[in-house]
This record gives structure tokens, sequence and C-alpha cells, in this order.
């Protein structure tokens, strides 16, 4: 579904990714986790055109990146860090005109609006201005626009940022929802969110990925000395604080 | 083109759930109208000539009010981001803005054609040279959005967008101002450059391939610059 290979970015004299490859098949959740700054929002931009890499190549089922912009467009559906919307929009004027820049048949315009006010829990704001509504209305809103047209590829970035916990469960909920539908890109800093939606991880660090495993592999106790099974917090801080793990695994051992 | 003009019809929703567009619309209304009775009472001519000197004089005051927000706006809130990741040409979205804003302002022109029945009232017009008064305000009102939609592609500021854009459009009007510092092509040049200079021609009936291809190229130019502007993210 996805092919990453090999890619870099360079703003000036500073380098962003450094040859990052990876891939995704149909239907994974795959979690990207990365200190602020690490490159994951350039990652998710590269993947969804609106920059493009200094060098690699990108294949969104099958097709470049480069070569067929729009056609990959057409099959990625993106939130970014901060939900794209309009204020002062209703909740289904937006989405229909989410719908039809997309490129969504007249005819399946209505139905699909529909489908997506049902699907993220909407029905009862729709008739209300996107700037009225809570924080957590407007990530919702945010997927939803996201996942109007049936994109093949779901790449959210952050979507749980600044919620209350009973928001993230509920947009937790809505991004488990789409794993029969689609492929799942998720960027997040919450590790729990991690446990709870991702088959699998994606690490980066300073614009490189420096783990790339399934959840069950990372969870499971690779040091015969420890009695108890890593956490994914403790992965990640091995990944970028070792000297921190170990301080803290020794004390947690006594 | 579904696309462009659900941009278009966007655009102008959002124009028109705020107050800017009513109040232009009524300002700028109200003053031609006030000016236009002036013009008429102190000339004493049924010709439209003046009055046209005088909208193109107040299009440059106004018509960066109406563009500043085209791509700033966007760039601010964060939805640039959302148009540039949906599967649109980098073209498309110059258009679908740029229409919105030439709809707005047809219409706004569109309501002062009930001068030329005024005058009509009083004598007997030359109603071509009134159509194509017309056709040149428009033109350059539409030669003043692109400029405007260009400015606004460079920023995220809403007041550097409108700055720019009165800079480039008080140069393009007051170049002949300058003529007097200079001579021979340069001369010739600033003369050419100023959008005065076309519009005198259309305003007394005279329509010339120079003065149409003028306010043409002018758009042409402009719509490509905010494109490249886009594609190259100078504002980003």
């Amino acid at each position: 579904m996805l092919i990453v290979k090999q890619i870099s970015k360079n703003f000036g004299s500073f380098q962003a990714l450094h040859k990052v490859s990876f891939e995704m098949n149909k239907g994974d959740i795959v979690g990207l986790l990365g200190k602020n700054g690490a490159g994951k929002t350039t990652l998710m931009r590269i993947l969804t055109s609106f920059i493009t890499a200094s060098y690699g190549t990108v294949l969104i089922d099958g097709d470049d990146i480069n070569k067929h912009s729009l056609s990959v467009r057409q099959k990625i559906g993106y939130l970014p860090e901060k939900p794209p919307l309009y204020g002062d929009m209703t909740v289904q004027y937006y989405l229909k005109f989410a719908a039809e820049i997309k490129g969504v048949p007249k005819n399946q315009q209505l139905s699909q609006l529909a489908k997506v006010l049902e699907e993220c829990d909407l029905q009862q704001v729709k008739q209300k201005t996107i700037a009225t509504l809570s924080k957590g209305y407007k990530q919702r809103v945010g997927i939803a626009q996201a996942i109007i047209h049936e994109p093949k590829l779901l790449i959210l970035d952050e979507p749980t940022s600044g919620l209350d916990p009973m928001q993230i469960q509920q947009v937790l909920a809505l991004i488990k929802n789409q794993r029969d539908q689609r492929t799942v890109l998720l960027s997040t800093h919450s590790l729990t969110e991690i446990e709870q939606v991702a088959q699998r991880v994606l690490m980066i660090k300073s614009g490189e990925i420096v783990l790339d495993d399934t959840l069950e592999a990372l969870l499971k106790n690779k040091d015969p000395t420890r009695s108890q099974p890593l956490t994914l917090e403790q992965v990640f801080i091995n990944h970028h604080q070792p000297q921190t793990l170990d301080a803290a695994l020794q004390v947690s051992d006594e | 083109m579904n696309k462009i003009f659900a941009l278009t019809k966007k655009e102008l929703h959002s124009f028109f759930s705020s107050p800017i567009a009513y109040i232009i619309l009524i300002v700028m209304l109200s003053l031609f109208n006030v000016f236009f009775f002036l013009i008429i009472d102190q000339n004493r001519e049924v010709s439209l000539r003046d009055v046209f000197q005088l909208m193109e004089f107040m299009l440059v005051f106004f018509i960066p009010l109406l563009t500043m927000r085209l791509f700033s706006e966007e760039k601010s809130n964060g939805t640039m981001e959302f148009l540039l990741t949906a599967p649109l040409t980098h073209t498309m979205i110059v258009l679908g803005k740029y229409l919105s804003m030439l709809i707005f302002y047809s219409l706004l022109i569109g309501l002062t054609l009930i001068y030329y029945f005024i005058v009509e009232y009083y004598g007997e017009p030359d109603p071509l040279s009134i159509l194509s008064g017309y056709l040149g305000i428009w033109l350059e009102g539409a030669f003043f959005i692109a400029v405007g939609l260009l400015a606004s592609s460079w920023t995220s500021n809403q007041i550097i967008a409108a700055m720019v854009s009165y800079l480039i459009l008080f140069s393009l009007y007051f170049s002949t101002s300058f003529t007097q510092y200079v001579s021979g092509s340069a001369e010739h040049f600033l003369i050419q450059l100023s959008t005065h200079t076309h519009l005198e021609n259309f305003a007394i009936g005279i329509i010339t391939p120079s003065d149409v291809v003028y306010y043409l190229a002018g758009i042409l130019l402009c719509l490509v610059l905010t494109r490249l502007s886009i594609d190259n993210r100078l504002w980003h």
C-alpha cells in the first residue's frame, strides 16, 4: 500500500529526514513515534505531497507521489496537527465542500456525507458553525473530512493533541474503526495511544527511523535478566536516553 | 471545473458570511452614487467618462481590502494545508479564488449599470462609449484583483498583503507622475505602464487591442506568478 524508499529532506543546511525507508500493508495501523522535532510532521507532509522530498521515492498504491501527485492525493486522507477547519462554515457545509474538492461524484456526495456524519458521531452538530464546537468535535470534523472520499491511506498527525481523556478515547475508537477500511499512519507522542490502536511502531529520531517492529514483538521481554516485560514507554526511552532507562530499571529490579 | 466552482462557491460563502462583503459593497456603491451625481451635476453632459475615471481611483483603494484575505487567511488558519493536500491542482486553487472575487466585483459593477439609464433619462448618451467604459473598468478591476491575489499569496498577514497590493497598484496608477524625471523610452514605458493611460481610451469609447492586451497580460502574469508562488511556497 505504502512504500517509502530512502527519502531525505533538507531545509537549507538542516537535514530533517535522512534515508527513511519503510513499507505499510493494506489494513495496517502503524504508530509513528518520536520526540518533537524528530521529523514526524515532515515525513507526513512528504507522504501527502504537501512538500517534496529532497531525495528518494514514495509509492502509494503503486503510484509515485512525484509523478502522479493528483491521483495519489485522491487516495490519501490527511488530518494535520491543527485541524484544517473553516470556522465560519457549518459542519455539514464544510464536509460537503470537502467532498466536492476531493472529487466525490455528485450523486454520492449526500450519502458519503451521511456516512461520515454517522461514523464520526457528528449528526447532532451538523448544523452548527465549526467555530462554536468543542475541541473534541473539531477533531472529529477533521477526521470526517479526511475520510469523506474513502481514501485508501489515512494519515493522522497527532489527532488527540489537546483533547481531554474522554475525547481521546472517542477519537481512538474512531481510528480503530478504520482498520477494516483503510491503512492508517498515526503520529503521536502518547505511547498509551499507540498501544491501544497500532499493530506496528515506527520510531523516528533526528530524522532517521531507529525502530520498526510490531507492537507485540516490542513488548516481549527480550532481556532474560528482567523479571517484568518492557513497556512501550521503556522502549521509547531506551532509544532516546538509554542511561535513564538503565537507572530506572535498576531501581525497579531492586 | 466542478472543483474550481466548489472553491469559488466556498470563497463567496466565506466572504458573505462576514460583514466585510456587505460593508465594502455598501460603502463602494454609496461613494460611486455620490460622485456620479456630483459629476453629472457639475459636467452637465450625458457621458460617464469622468465617472469611470473616478471609479478607477476608488478601486485602487478598495480592491486590496477585498483580496487581502484570499491566501493570507488560509495560511494563517492552517487551511492551506487542507487545500494543497486535496486532489486539486494549484491552478485550480488560484482560479477558484480569483473567480470568486471576479464574481463579487462583477456584481458591484453590474449594480452601477443603472447610471446608463439615469443619463439616458436626461439625454441621448452614446451607448457604445458607455459599454466600452464599462468593459474598461471591468478589465481594470479584474487586473487589480489579480494583483491583490498575488500579494495575498506572499504572506500570511492580511495587513501586509493589503499594503503590498497598495504599493503595486499605486505604482501602476501613478506611474505617469514620474515621467517628469525621465525622457525617451523610459517616459514612454511609464506612460504605457499606467493603468490610467489604458482606461482613458475605454472611457471615451475607444477600444484598442493594446489596451485590452495590457489588462489581459497583466491578469495572466499575476495569475501565473500566484501559481508559482504557491508552487514554491514563498510564504511557507
